[in-house]
């Protein structure tokens, strides 16, 4: 099963369910690099490198929640940009 | 009154292996609406891939290699051989026989709904299979696990075997580098030396088989070396790997010198990881890569999510998750809960001679600071090893200083079926002079337990 068939189950099914969309996945990772004053070469690299690990992940997933997505974004932006991975995962609270 | 929510299934067992199957049988039995979700094939690992298809080669290699010995008894054998394809194709065969394996409609016969497909938990009472929603009001985790890859630079690129894969090769490679140096990796030694390969087994701790009894390892590291030409690179850290042609060069540091060899293959065998990416965070099940959390009854932080097997992460032996399936199921339908009892579970490493131990090991005491006595009675010392022709193992009894029996260790061609007569003892704590005055039947290998356990005698 391709990554482009996996649905995301969003706000435990309050919301329509919908295909992930790696397009927005790269957006929300590039957006919260910028948030933390990354250079824009920068957020869209590790934009890139977070999308292909999540959807490698995602690969063999036909449906995860909104929150499985987070969780497994902010695992592997970790590993790119720390305060990035750390505002990714609490911005609901941050905010 | 709020209403009480309705589920599709009274219990949902994620996992049809030796954790899960046992469970959803008894829940049917009791009435229970049950769904069993597989992500392979039915029947899990041990059946399909694991120990019996090993073991069924296992015993293969282990009457080619007596009749090419047999010489010593006076019988001809110098002109035998082996068909590799024929011993893939008693594998099978025993695989098949076993019926434990691809078993679907044994489950379907009973009334179980079976899905095929991997689970994912959506909230505390509902996981997806290949998208479609299942609820129940119990569940039980037994999603086993999976190999373990070592971070070794080129490994991936290069191409490796897994004691699963090994298992499938069309002939045995000429020359194999194992990395690890536990018992499936021993008994994959001397499957693989037996049929002729090289074999070098690369282990980082001191010797090999770490985590069982020193003198049991080490007679197996002499034992391979001697009959099988096996070398064992203990202290030996795996660095890198490159493909070489149709080969691999290996480059290893041991006592601080790196060094290099070449193979044909290259086997990861350091041990097993739990298969814990299910969405568990979505039913607030506590959990770490080294397994799931649970309490003496089996159960998950959610109270009614049951977890039972390799997932744990704190066993690898089939009949322990078969024990731990039989209880989460108890549990999860009875009023009296009950607390699963490994005192006197017996592992089992099944190389030739075979090594089984039970209860406490010595490292065990040492960590306890418990006073204990010790007693070995090594093979040679009863009849039955003169008439066998064979005198490498012992037998090894520890008791505490009431003579009680905590532990013990047996290297011997039976060890696996000597051992539960250790396992009951230490299980109905009987003393060391209980063992030694049961007669114990001449010739047979189980003399052995006796003069170990007579030598304990206060």
């Amino acid at each position: 099963m391709s990554a482009s068939t996996t649905y995301i189950v969003k706000r435990q099914g309050k919301r329509p369910t919908e295909a992930f969309k790696a397009e927005k996945l790269h957006a929300s990772i590039v957006a919260v690099c910028l948030s933390v004053q990354a250079p824009i070469g920068q957020a869209e690299a590790t934009a890139s490198s977070v999308c292909n690990e999540v959807t490698v992940w995602l690969d063999e997933k036909p449906e995860v929640t909104s929150e499985d997505l987070r969780r497994k974004a902010a695992i592997v932006l970790e590993k790119y940009h720390q305060d990035a991975a750390h505002l990714y995962k609490h911005h609901h609270m941050v905010i | 009154m709020a209403k009480k929510p309705v589920f599709d299934y009274d219990l949902i067992v994620i996992g049809s292996g030796a954790g899960g199957s046992a469970a959803a049988t008894i829940a049917t039995r009791e009435g229970k609406k049950v769904a069993l979700i597989e992500a392979n094939e039915f029947g899990g690992e041990s059946p399909n891939w694991g120990d019996i298809p090993r073991r069924a080669l296992l015993q293969a290699a282990h009457i080619y290699d007596e009749a090419k010995g047999a010489t010593k008894f006076g019988l001809r054998s110098g002109t035998i051989g082996y068909n590799y394809p024929l011993l893939q194709h008693w594998k099978s065969l025993a695989v098949k026989r076993i019926g434990v394996g691809n078993n679907r409609q044994y489950y379907e016969k009973q009334g179980i709904s079976t899905f095929t497909g991997t689970a994912h938990f959506l909230s505390p009472h509902e996981i997806t299979v290949n998208r479609r929603h299942l609820s129940a009001e119990y569940f039980l985790v037994a999603t086993g696990a999976h190999y373990n890859i070592p971070n070794v630079i080129g490994l991936e690129e290069s191409g490796y075997l897994t004691p699963r894969s090994i298992l499938e090769l069309t002939r045995p490679p000429k020359s194999l580098y194992i990395i690890g140096g536990g018992g499936m990796a021993l008994e994959l030694a001397q499957l693989m030396a037996t049929l002729g390969t090289q074999v070098y087994i690369g282990e980082v701790a001191s010797r090999l088989l770490p985590k069982i009894d020193n003198e049991a390892g080490e007679l197996m590291e002499r034992l391979l070396k001697e009959q099988k030409g096996v070398i064992s690179l203990t202290e030996t850290r795996t660095l890198s790997i490159q493909k070489e042609g149709l080969g691999r060069r290996i480059t290893y540091s041991r006592g601080g010198v790196e060094k290099t060899i070449r193979v044909d293959e290259v086997l990861v065998a350091t041990g097993r990881m739990p298969n814990v990416d299910l969405g568990l965070e979505n039913a607030s099940i506590a959990f770490t890569p080294k397994g799931i959390e649970v309490n003496d009854y089996l159960q998950t932080t959610a109270r009614h999510i049951y977890a039972a097997g390799d997932v744990l992460g704190q066993s690898t032996q089939t009949h322990t998750a078969l024990l731990q399936s039989r209880i989460a199921a108890h549990n999860l339908l009875k009023k009296n809960k009950v607390v699963p009892d490994y005192t006197a579970t017996p592992r089992l490493t099944s190389t030739f001679p075979a090594i089984a131990s039970v209860g406490l090991s010595e490292d065990d005491c040492l960590r306890r600071d418990l006073a204990t006595s010790v007693a070995m009675a090594p093979l040679s010392m009863i009849a039955r090893s003169t008439t066998a022709g064979f005198s490498d193992g012992f037998v090894k009894i520890i008791a505490d200083k009431k003579g009680v029996i905590i532990g013990a260790t047996i290297v011997s061609p039976a060890a696996g079926e000597m051992i539960h007569e250790l396992a009951l003892a230490i299980k109905y704590e009987l003393t060391a002079s209980e063992l030694a005055e049961t007669p114990h039947a001449f010739l047979s290998w189980g003399e052995a337990v006796r003069v170990a356990a007579s030598k304990l005698i206060l």
